[in-house]
């Protein structure tokens, strides 16, 4: 552009039309130095060595100076002297402009007195007579060629420098445009960029003139809302900055940690690198997006943990604890991103690593989908206005991703009871029916809501939790039920077992219904279990007895299903035999006694073991129904 | 509960550009809404008025009550039905050429509307409020859900005739507190000869325009719980001017003239 701007702005020089004569710079030097014949190198040196330490010298006084201000009483008294001065030159400098007002007044009272008057001081007054000062114009002498000489040339002097230096401003002027041009374009080029990437560019609210960002959400919770603003800024080559006010320009995540039995067992990774300050301006906002969004969902975290303090969650300053299984517990902190690569160890598991990642999508997606809910909270109709404000209920991040992990730690609990308990049973060849487990069975909403397929999907998930055990038991007729619910959303919070029974040969026997705690569940159902024992073993004999009666050496009777007790009474003999059956999730193990009572129902006081009185065990095993072991119908009917 | 709104006119040209305004102020796609709106107009049931013997055993002021009870004014009252797009007839005969011949479902299929599963909302407005200083509209309001399907017996029973019913079209937008709704009324082709509300409606398309330019209605309210709290209604009108002014450029809020929005019935 600069090129192309042909206009002359300098004037031409032109030769001065004669220039100094040498005599006369000769006679100059001779005035200012003495005579060239005193000049040597030696008298130079002197002379800038001179001017050197004349330098020198001002600058340590200066410095000197500087040092003993620090004395305050001196630094003060040097205070009250400057300003002493500066009063005094005030003074001196009112009264020289009264003075000049003084003459003034008196040179105009001639002609406009009343005017004058006005402006004149009294003592003048009282001493001069209005109008006793004229002035008028006089001729000056005509002054010499010389000196009308030297005044031409001092203007046209004055008039070339003034010449250059507008010139001067203009070319800097254009050049500076120029520069200001190019980065105003790229300014405005990256920005367009920006926009194209699709991000929301608007100006800013309290600063019109401002261009700005949006990259937050709009239905995060109005700090973070609000935050979610960044004004893009120009550098001074046009680049373009983020400028995102107060958040530090860090970029944090909410880390995730899985502690298992007291050691860390897993940690989740963050979920974008970091990226350095060379990063481009998508990156920043990207990162800046990504930052307001942990940070909100830290908040929120926080802010549940709280309400569900009663579930055993701590909160510090910075962290979250929660006590989620057994030995599981669960950290939740908000971390730089850059923090997390020492603390990358041999502890960590493969499953602890995979809870912790699921964990950490869990709570960003449920976080996304609580933004949805407010969106459609807040575009419905609005209540009727009252005075009183409404809490903004905490949004469900924590407690489904607690409630799956309860529930899911309790289902596999009962699981490895059912296996180990029918294990038991199969080591005594009592072959148990197969037992159906449906996880997560909870039932779906089938009417037809108008929200995407996505948000049902997360809806589901908020819904309490339901896992069904069914199965037959050896009873024929009878089955068991087992439901476990876990809800933490809404009271009464927290997992039951539904246990419930149906066995026909005993109708009396009452469903226990809803439990809350392991081992009830576990006494219960080993309990039932027992009972189907028993049952077998009675009803086991009978078909047996009819068939060869002549064989049979009597049929086991079940007096006290409730503690496993049957009694033999053969017909033959007096002896009764009591048999003791007692089912754990271990073992199963038979005693068989002999008492003396009559009805054999007696207990405690006449029991007496019989002879091959050890009592027999089996125990679970992963070869069930090893061929060395008998099987219980063989050991109940020898 | 009461409700203080401020209306404005828009031009239908301005429509689309009001829309896209008010998409961004809301933050909020708009809502598109139908509503069926019939009016009833309450009547005098003879005999109950002016009797004023036997009442030695009333209180004064009982009296009096009952008294403004049956001879106070009589209101025209709205029930207002949301309808869906679907729910209006198919577009007319000129779309049967088009089916072709051999066709089981030669015949247009009635749309599926269902009068009986109508679901309906009884709607009071008072006449709005005169002589207040404040400058916008602020009546009283009630609103009632209703069951659904053929509600004029239960309004007979009430005390109130059917008179006339209407179609309003529009979008709705929430801005925090206010409620947005840019809308304009169609009626029924052919007139309202009919003594009772239509059991199948026609066509979206042939529903004639109520304003024959086709300009829309911008009401801008919130309903407030209390209408005796001075604080409350002040700050609905608050928020209600900060709207005036943010729309400033774009449209003109005012106060509804008073007798305009008349409900009493002569």
């Amino acid at each position: 552009m600069a090129d192309s701007f042909t206009l002359p702005l300098r004037p031409i020089f032109e030769q001065r039309d004669h220039p100094d004569t040498l005599p006369v710079e000769i006679a100059q030097i001779n005035n200012q130095w003495g005579s060239f014949r005193e000049v040597n190198e030696g008298v130079l040196r002197n002379k800038i060595a001179e001017e050197e330490e004349k330098d020198g010298l001002d600058e340590v006084e200066e410095s000197d100076q500087d040092a003993t201000d620090l004395d305050s009483t001196e630094r003060l008294e040097q205070l009250y002297k400057r300003r002493a001065e500066i009063t005094q030159f005030a003074m001196q400098a009112h009264m020289e402009t009264m003075f000049a007002l003084d003459f003034v007044s008196l040179l105009l009272s001639k002609q406009a007195p009343r005017q004058a008057e006005t402006s004149m001081s009294a003592f003048l007054k009282q001493v001069a007579p209005l109008g006793s000062l004229n002035a008028e114009v006089v001729n000056p002498p005509p002054k010499p060629e010389s000196t009308s000489k030297d005044i031409s040339t001092v203007s046209r002097g004055w008039r070339i420098q003034n010449f250059n230096a507008a010139a001067n401003k203009l070319l800097q002027a254009a050049s500076r445009l120029e520069t200001e041009v190019a980065s105003e374009t790229r300014y405005w080029n990256e920005v367009l960029a920006v926009k194209d990437k699709g991000w929301k560019v608007s100006r800013l609210p309290r600063e019109r003139q401002a261009l700005g960002v949006q990259y937050g959400f709009l239905e995060a919770t109005p700090v973070f809302r609000d935050r979610g603003l960044a004004s893009l800024r120009r550098a001074e080559d046009g680049a373009l900055l983020l400028d995102e006010g107060l958040i530090p320009s860090k970029a944090r995540y909410v880390r995730v940690r899985v502690i298992q039995d007291g050691r860390l067992s897993g940690c989740s990774k963050p979920t974008r690198s970091t990226f350095d300050g060379d990063g481009t301006i998508e990156d920043r906002i990207l990162q800046a997006r990504d930052t307001v969004y942990e940070e909100e969902l830290f908040h929120e975290l926080v802010r549940e943990a709280r309400a569900i303090a009663s579930f055993g969650v701590t909160t510090r300053q910075n962290l979250i604890q929660i006590p989620a299984s057994d030995d599981l517990e669960i950290l939740l902190d908000l971390v730089d991103t850059d923090e997390n690569a020492l603390q990358l160890q041999h502890n960590i598991s493969q499953q602890g690593t995979s809870l912790a990642e699921g964990l950490a999508h869990t709570i960003r997606i449920l976080l996304a989908y609580a933004h949805r809910q407010n969106l459609r909270r807040r575009t419905l109709l609005p209540p009727p206005l009252t005075p009183k404000t409404r809490s903004i209920p905490e949004h469900q991040l924590i407690r489904p991703a607690l409630a799956y992990i309860k529930h899911m730690s309790h289902v596999r609990w009962l699981q490895s009871l059912l296996k180990d308990l029918f294990g038991v049973l199969q080591s005594a060849n009592l072959k148990p029916p197969a037992y159906t487990a449906k996880v997560f069975s909870t039932r779906k909403q089938r009417h037809a809501s108008p929200a995407p397929a996505v948000e049902t999907v997360i809806g589901q998930f908020l819904t309490p939790l339901l896992s069904t055990f069914n199965g037959k038991i050896l009873t024929p007729r009878g089955s068991f039920s087992i439901l476990i619910h876990t809800n933490l959303s809404s009271p009464p919070f927290g997992t039951t077992f539904d246990v419930s029974f149906s066995m026909p040969e005993y109708p009396d026997f009452g469903s226990p219904g809803k439990l809350s705690q392991r081992e009830e569940v576990e006494a219960a159902i080993t309990h039932l279990l027992l009972l189907d024992v028993v049952f077998t073993i009675s009803s086991n004999g009978s078909p047996k007895s009819e068939g060869e009666k002549d064989q049979a050496k009597g049929t086991w009777e079940a007096i006290y299903p409730q503690h496993g007790e049957l009694l033999l009474s053969p017909s033959k003999s007096d002896k009764r035999k009591k048999m003791k059956i007692s089912l754990s999730r271990h073992e199963l193990s038979i005693e068989i006694y002999t008492v003396c009572c009559i009805d054999g129902t007696g207990r405690g006081t006449c029991e007496h073991p019989s002879y091959p009185s050890a009592p027999h065990t089996w125990k679970s095993s992963p070869f069930t129904g090893s061929p060395n072991q008998p099987s219980l119908m063989d050991f109940v009917s020898t | 509960m009461h409700e203080q709104s401020l209306f404005a006119s828009v031009p239908v040209h301005q429509h689309h550009e009001l829309l896209q305004q008010l998409a961004g102020l809301t933050a909020m796609q708009p809502r598109h809404c139908l509503e069926r709106r019939l009016i009833f107009k309450a009547y005098r049931k003879p005999g109950l008025a002016g009797r004023i013997g036997a009442s030695q055993d009333l209180q004064q002021g009982d009296l009096q009550r009952l008294n403004k009870m049956l001879n106070g004014n009589m209101y025209y009252t709205q029930v207002v039905g949301p309808v869906s797009e679907a729910d209006f007839g198919p577009t007319g005969p000129v779309d049967q050429d088009i089916h072709m011949v051999g066709m089981d479902d030669s015949k247009p299929s009635p749309s599926s509307y269902d009068y009986e599963r109508q679901p309906w909302k009884l709607e009071f407005r008072d006449i709005p409020e005169a002589g207040t200083r404040s400058a916008v509209t602020s009546r009283l309001m009630s609103s009632a859900t209703l069951p659904q399907g053929d509600v004029v017996q239960s309004m007979n029973a009430w005390g109130y005739h059917f008179t006339t019913e209407y179609v309003v079209e529009g979008d709705m937008f929430i801005h925090n507190d206010i409620a947005i709704f840019l809308h304009r009324v169609l009626h029924y082709p052919g007139g309202n000869e009919l003594n009772v509300p239509r059991r199948q409606l026609p066509a979206l398309k042939d529903m004639t325009l109520f304003e024959k330019s086709g300009s829309y209605v911008l009401q801008a309210f919130i309903i407030v719980q209390d209408g005796s709290n001075q604080e409350t209604m002040k700050t609905a009108s608050q928020h209600l001017f900060g709207l005036r002014e943010q729309l400033k450029s774009a449209v003109l809020l005012e106060q509804a003239d008073r007798l305009s929005l008349d409900t009493r019935a002569k």
